[in-house]
């Protein structure tokens, strides 16, 4: 087992169970820090459930979750302040702007936010025509990237990227890459959890394939062969 | 500014910037309100002695029945747009969002409260000015209780499938005192206060208001979780 400095995600025995049916089970993990990591398998494999709970929205029914050095739930605060999670549903208010989207996501994270700042980070994510018009005439693809640059309004120790290129041009599948890689540059640990494989490959040093809730392929990205 | 109150300045300013914009709840709120009272007016027909005398309870229920319909909606929107599960990501103290909720859903009901009351005065053939201070101070304490309960139990709802029916099944039973209160109080008011009771019944509003609000604030975080 590595020194719990080097850790940024340990699950042990990770379950969650929705009625009668485990979402995840039995999941032991280990994700160092700094490292990216695609999240594989088919729909039902859990993969949401995973993020969902590292990000702190959902709590374990059964064992032992550290994210970050924290103990979830118990922690879950001092994990929300270092760890951002785009979400595959993509969550933006329609009748607030770009911009006023990303302001009230800026002071809800304790940020102060400024105008130029704001515009900057639009403008990085290729919305800055858009920044100022409603949310509901944006496309599900600029939906993404607005999401997106929500992540970016603070610096995060983990990233966790849920179906990130979903909806996305071939511009916008490049912009989730650069941001992947700034994340990495910054020591940040990365998951992206896609369906695109090829995509979420591109820039991890680890996949984990899931199926029915439990880890079913651990393996440097390399190994992954085109199958 | 704390980063308690910065956070519910946000979600007061995102949410009142919306209704803003969409004036869905708004004018929902005072075409119920409005149908409500002169429903009522039909039903009692002009007796003005009567209607003086039954004044208060009219207002209050039709003030809870419009509440009643905007509380539904301040978390079912969120939840439709996924909010409150992105509320949930953020950092920092959970509580400014029950409070950052509970200051809209107040400001809305204070702003239908403008028109209805002058309505009432209207329809029910009451001159309110002379009491206009008091019954201010009435409509905001009792507004403030009731935002408070509907706040928390539409949080505590927005999940379930039977939210429409199971909110007012929650908060009326627990609004029975603040109607008491606010009912005497304002009958009391626009009657004369010959008995001098309505201080009693300002102090019984008063302290379900503390009372409520410290323990649903308490509590809301729990609430939140899934």
């Amino acid at each position: 087992m590595s020194k719990s400095s080097d850790v940024a995600i340990r699950t042990e025995r990770l379950s969650r169970r929705f009625g009668r049916s485990w979402a995840l089970d039995s999941l032991d993990l280990e994700i160092q820090r700094g490292s990216t990591v695609a999240v594989l398998g088919p729909n039902g494999a859990g993969k949401t459930t995973l993020f969902r709970v590292l990000a702190t929205l959902l709590r374990p029914s059964n064992g032992h979750v550290e994210v970050l050095g924290s103990v979830l739930p118990r922690d879950a605060d001092a994990v929300r302040s270092r760890a951002g999670m785009l979400t595959a549903a993509g969550y933006v208010y329609d009748e607030l702007t770009g911009l006023e989207n990303l302001r009230f996501a800026a002071l809800m994270s304790g940020e102060r936010p400024d105008a130029t700042a704001l515009r900057a980070v639009i403008a990085e994510v290729g919305l800055e025509d858009a920044a100022d018009k409603r949310v509901r005439a944006y496309s599900a693809g600029m939906r993404k990237r607005l999401e997106l640059a929500r992540l970016m309004l603070r610096p995060l120790e983990l990233v966790l990227l849920d179906e990130p290129f979903v909806s996305l041009d071939h511009e916008g599948v490049d912009l989730v890459q650069a941001a992947i890689q700034r994340w990495q540059a910054a020591g940040g640990t990365v998951l992206v959890a896609s369906h695109q494989v090829a995509d979420a490959l591109r820039h991890a040093d680890r996949a984990l394939l899931l199926t029915g809730g439990r880890l079913e392929r651990d393996a440097p990205a390399a190994d992954w062969g085109p199958s | 500014m704390s980063d308690l109150w910065r956070r519910t300045w946000a979600i007061l300013w995102k949410d009142l910037l919306i209704e803003l914009r969409t004036k869905q709840a708004l004018n929902a709120m005072v075409f119920f309100a409005g149908l409500v009272l002169l429903l009522f007016s039909f039903a009692i027909g002009p007796n003005p002695d009567l209607l003086r005398e039954l004044a208060g309870g009219l207002l209050w229920v039709a003030i809870v029945f419009t509440g009643t319909v905007s509380l539904g909606r301040s978390f079912q929107s969120e939840e439709l747009a996924g909010g409150l599960q992105l509320m949930r990501l953020y950092p920092g103290e959970r509580r400014a969002i029950f409070l950052g909720k509970l200051l809209a859903n107040l400001m809305l009901l204070l702003a239908v409260e403008v028109v209805l009351f002058p309505v009432a005065g209207v329809l029910f053939q009451i001159n309110m000015w002379p009491n206009a201070w008091g019954l201010t101070g009435i409509a905001v304490l009792g507004s403030f209780g009731f935002s408070t309960v509907g706040t928390f139990y539409a949080a505590l709802t927005v999940h379930l499938r039977a939210r429409e029916l199971m909110l007012p099944l929650l908060v009326f039973p627990a609004l029975i005192p603040l109607l008491l209160a606010a009912v005497n109080a304002t009958g009391g008011l626009i009657l004369g206060d010959a008995m001098g009771q309505v201080s009693g019944w300002l102090r019984l509003l008063v302290a379900y208001d503390v009372i409520l609000f410290v323990v649903c604030i308490w509590i809301f975080p729990i609430v939140l979780e899934e």
